[in-house]
Parts: structure tokens; C-alpha cells; sequence
């Protein structure tokens, strides 16, 4: 080949290539997408949706048990009050575990405030008084053999809801939720502390999948 | 050179790829339904779970959603995830088992979230607008203590067949019902480059059933067939579209260069001139053009979830405790019975819901 052949081959193989990088995409606003943003609080992470995902999860139970930590009624207690867990209410679009929250709150309140609180095992109920008439019918022996007496009662029932506002458009999705969590004295059915965090998170899929 | 270039593009173009990961989602989805049709809702729910998970993820930065963009990779080339209606379907499973398994505000969130996955329809009048699964949150919520009212408004409008009756937050026994062989996707446009939906069909359009004493007859809320041909464009219908034009222009260039350099080396053919070379520089550029278009794939994606149905239907029925029998008639339009089914189940004082899934998928 010539270098005449050549000058005129080069500029068109230069222009064809030209033409195949990134022509199909023309006109695609922001074609590969952008990245998830938690925009507030400030925990920081990758992260792969705008569900309810771990660092939420410790952010806002680590909220919630210094809450009731800082109770002077918690603080103050002269013998430490009896408080169940209920289950926290989802009225979210995400399915998830809802006892990992109190599960959560209550581990950093036995770890933060050892002795200030005394969490009763209601969920294990049956299987306690299995154990416990089994032991009064002298089925098992060690340990104590307990008297007549009931369970004890809770003096504080401790929940939680989640809610959720969700946008979704073909510039993206953006979820926000609201955690609010209360102890609800349960002689008085007054609600002795209330706390709520919110986290609000958006982002936008590939084109290849809007 | 420009033809190794081209061959390589073309290479780039027809690569496997790692076809189990991109189809990864569409077992899944296969296998789920498939579970469902045969009651083995224990297998189902794994399936939906690892499904439902990378559904949650937002795709950007995807690689191979990037390759399924590029001109020379076909849509196929992204790891599947199904249009809104599969996803959909994907979710109202869910939701199902969630509540089989006595959490109905997990149930709920899956509908939610379902109907989320329609929400972005071209036309807004056909954006969520299933009606069973606005049903299904308002009875969620009702249950739960809420108020369902809304969500049964809004199912109440976007009624196309069988219009819901009022929520019963006391009916304790929840009937999931689907019927037919849901649409079907082809490629369109000259190209293929075009998503494209054949509906689907189904003999029975409602269901007869018979609890004790009772007996009531319910039409199926949804149409999956409509869901899909509702949804409009997509943003990668546009790009499919870029790369067919793309195509085009590359082969109607490679022609004319082809005739013109051909006419242009017959015309100096033995004078070894600058037409002679011109005409040769020209035969090569629409070689080369006539390779590249050759490798643009503007194909669109028509990997499918094969085995969903069209019509979905749901209904709520009291039952007192005690063991009962339900039967479940499939009724044609014109009230002959397609297919019928039973369940047996006990009532228990205080229970959960009780939830049985009837499907006439063979």
C-alpha cells in the first residue's frame, strides 16, 4: 500500500472510531448512573441501596440507648426498673428483621448501663415456664426451685416504628425514613421518653436498567 | 489493520461472558415460581430472598450494565433483573410468604416495594397501578392496626376487572389466586432493537370458591400482560436506538465507499493515478465501515421470566376455628370451570392468617 492509500485509510479508520466510542449513549443523561448518597447523618460507607442497612441500624440504636441512658428516672432509680421489649412496627417498603433494633438497643444498654436496667426475656415466655413448672413438679432438680410467684412485671415497655416516604422517578429513587422509639410507662401508660432519628438516602440505577 | 481493529470489535461483541451470573436473577425467578406452582413455599423463599437482595441494590457502576450500554455488546450482556412486571412478581411472592409466615407488615413492605417497581411507567395515569398489591397493603395496615383506606382508594381507581370489595380486617383466611401464561417479549424494529410484548392468556379469568357454607365468586385485579405494554419507553430503548442508527449509518457508509472506491479504481484501473489510489484508500474505509456495523448489536434484551402468569386475583374469607376445606373453582368468562383445586387447613383460636396460594399453571 501506497502512502496515499494510507492517508486516506487512516483518517477514515481514526473517524470510525470516532464514531463507535460512546455514540449509543448519546443523549442519556448521566448514562452509568450515580452512586448511593446517605445524606445525612453523617455515617459513611459503601453502600449498595437506599434500604435500611447496618450503619443505619447502629446509628440509630446507638441513638436510642443513649437516650434512655440519659433518663434521670433510669439514672436515679433506687431499684432497677423492669422493661420489655415490643416488637418495632415496619411501615416501611423494606422487609427486615425487626428485632435486630432492640436487640441492638438493648445490648448497648446492658453494655453502657450495666445494673440501671433489667430487660425481661417475654419472647422466651413459654419455654421459661416450661422450665419453671417442670422444676416444680421436681421433673429437674438444681438450681432454684421457685415458689408460687408469678414472672415479674414490667414497670417500662420500650418500641419502635419505622416509617418511610419514597420518591421514584426515572432521575432516580430517594427513601427516607423515620425511626421513632418510646418508653411507655406502663402503670400510667405516659410516655416517659421519646427519640427519633431519620436518615434520607437516593441514587439512580444504570441506564442499561432504567 | 482497520480490519484487525474491526475483527477484534466484532470479537468484543460476541464474547460469553460469564452467562450463569448474568442469568443469575432469571433462575431464581424461575425456580421461585416454579416452587410456588407446587406449593413448596420452603424452597421458594430462599430463592426470592437472594433474588429480592440484589433488587434492592441500586445497578450504578455495574459493569455489565456498562458492556450491555457499549455499541458493541448486545443488552443481553447485563446481568438480568427482568422489566417491572417481573420485578414485581418477584416482590408480590414475597409478600405472600412473609405473611404466610405471620408478618404481614413485612408482607406489606414487599407490596410496597413492588408497587414501587412500576412506578416510573412513561405515562403517569399507568404508574403503580396494580391493583391487588394496594389491595394487599391496606389489609396489611388494616390488620395491623392502621387505616387501609387509602391504599384500598387507590386500588379502587386503577380497576380495570374485578373491583375490590371492602377491607375485612377479621378475614382470617387469605386467598392468593393466579391464573394463565403471562406475556412473552420479543425483539422488534429492523434491528430487533426494540422491546417488544405479545400478551399473554389465560382460559380462566375468575375463581369459584367454596368455604363451608359459603361460596363466593371473585375476578382476577390484574393483568400482567397489560402491566408490561403499559410501561412505556426506556432510557435503554433510547440507547438501542442510537446504536441502530449507529448500524445504519456505518453500513450506508461502507456501501457508498465500496461503490464509489470500486467505479473510482475501474476508472484508473493500470494508470497508477490518484483515482487508482483514492479508489482503493475508498474500497478499504467501507470494508472496514461494513465490519464495524456488522458488530454493532442493538439487539434488546428478551431473556424472560417464562413460567409467570397473566391474571392475578386475591380474596379474604372468615373461617371459624376448626379444620376446612377450600375449594377453588377457575371459571372461564362464561362461568364453565376450567380447573379446580383444594387446600385443607386448621383454624387455630387466635392464630395467624391462614394462606393458601392456588395457581392453574399445569
Amino acid at each position: 500500500m501506497n502512502s496515499v492509500s494510507v492517508r486516506l485509510l487512516l483518517p477514515a479508520v481514526v473517524a470510525a472510531v470516532s464514531l463507535v466510542s460512546g455514540c449509543s449513549t448519546y443523549g442519556v443523561r448521566n448514562p452509568s448512573g450515580s452512586g448511593v448518597k446517605v445524606l445525612q447523618p453523617e455515617e459513611a460507607g459503601t453502600v449498595a441501596g437506599t434500604g435500611i442497612e447496618s450503619q443505619d441500624l447502629v446509628a440509630v440504636s446507638d441513638k436510642m440507648a443513649r437516650g434512655i441512658v440519659g433518663l434521670d428516672r433510669i439514672k436515679s432509680a433506687g431499684t432497677p426498673p423492669n422493661v420489655v421489649l415490643l416488637p418495632v412496627e415496619n411501615e416501611t417498603r423494606f422487609a427486615i428483621n425487626k428485632d435486630l433494633f432492640n436487640t441492638r438497643i438493648r445490648a448497648q444498654l446492658n453494655q453502657k448501663a450495666a445494673g440501671k436496667v433489667n430487660f425481661l426475656a417475654r419472647e422466651r415466655l413459654q419455654a421459661l415456664q416450661k422450665e419453671r413448672e417442670l422444676k416444680q413438679q421436681g421433673a429437674l432438680t438444681g438450681g432454684t426451685v421457685p415458689g408460687n410467684a408469678g414472672f415479674a412485671g414490667a414497670d417500662y415497655m420500650l418500641t419502635g416504628k419505622l416509617s418511610s416516604l419514597t420518591t421514584k422517578s426515572s432521575k432516580g429513587v430517594s427513601d427516607y425514613v423515620l425511626y421513632t422509639f418510646q418508653l411507655i410507662d406502663v402503670q400510667s401508660s405516659s410516655i416517659l421518653w421519646e427519640d427519633f432519628a431519620e436518615i434520607k438516602k437516593q441514587g439512580q440505577d444504570d441506564a442499561a436498567y432504567r | 489493520m482497520g480490519l484487525a481493529l474491526a475483527l477484534s470489535m466484532a470479537g468484543c461483541a460476541t464474547g460469553s461472558g460469564n452467562a450463569a451470573a448474568r442469568d443469575a436473577v432469571l433462575q431464581k425467578y424461575r425456580a421461585a415460581a416454579a416452587a410456588m406452582h407446587s406449593a413448596h413455599f420452603d424452597q421458594a423463599k430462599p430463592l426470592l430472598d437472594d433474588v429480592l437482595m440484589t433488587l434492592d441494590g441500586l445497578t450504578a457502576g455495574d459493569r455489565s450494565a456498562r458492556k450491555a450500554r457499549g455499541t458493541f455488546h448486545e443488552e443481553s450482556s447485563k446481568n438480568f433483573r427482568g422489566e417491572p412486571y417481573e420485578r414485581v412478581m418477584a416482590y408480590y411472592y414475597r409478600g405472600i410468604l412473609y405473611w404466610l409466615d405471620g408478618q404481614p407488615d413485612n408482607a406489606r413492605a414487599c407490596f410496597k416495594n413492588a408497587q414501587l417497581q412500576d412506578a416510573d411507567a412513561e405515562n403517569h395515569q399507568y404508574q403503580s397501578d396494580y391493583v391487588t398489591l394496594d389491595f394487599l397493603e391496606g389489609l396489611a395496615a388494616a390488620k395491623l392496626g392502621g387505616d387501609g383506606q387509602d391504599a384500598l382508594k387507590r386500588a379502587r381507581t386503577h380497576a380495570r376487572m374485578g373491583v375490590p370489595a371492602e377491607i375485612d380486617s377479621q378475614a382470617n383466611v387469605l386467598v392468593f389466586f393466579e391464573m394463565g401464561t403471562g406475556p412473552r417479549k420479543y425483539a422488534g424494529g429492523e434491528h430487533g432493537e426494540q422491546l417488544r410484548f405479545s400478551p399473554g392468556a389465560s382460559r380462566a379469568d375468575r375463581v369459584r370458591l367454596k368455604l363451608g357454607g359459603q361460596s363466593a365468586e371473585v375476578r382476577a385485579w390484574d393483568d400482567l400482560s397489560w402491566q408490561a405494554t403499559t410501561r412505556g419507553g426506556r432510557v435503554m430503548d433510547h440507547i438501542l436506538k442510537n446504536k441502530a442508527v449507529f448500524k445504519d449509518a456505518t453500513d450506508t457508509f461502507g456501501n457508498a465507499a465500496l461503490i464509489s472506491g470500486g467505479a473510482l479504481a475501474i476508472v484508473g484501473s493500470g494508470r497508477h493515478g490518484p483515482a487508482d489510489e483514492i479508489g482503493v484508500g475508498l474500497l478499504a474505509a467501507g470494508v472496514l465501515s461494513k465490519l464495524i456495523s456488522a458488530a454493532v448489536t442493538p439487539q434488546a434484551d428478551t431473556r424472560q421470566w417464562d413460567n409467570l402468569p397473566n391474571l392475578l386475583g386475591f380474596a379474604g374469607l372468615r373461617a371459624a376455628p376448626g379444620q376446612h376445606q377450600l375449594t377453588v373453582e377457575f371459571l372461564d368468562p362464561a362461568g364453565r370451570v376450567t380447573l379446580t383445586r383444594d387446600a385443607t387447613f386448621t383454624i387455630v383460636p387466635g392464630g395467624a392468617d391462614t394462606v393458601v396460594f392456588f395457581s392453574d399453571h399445569p
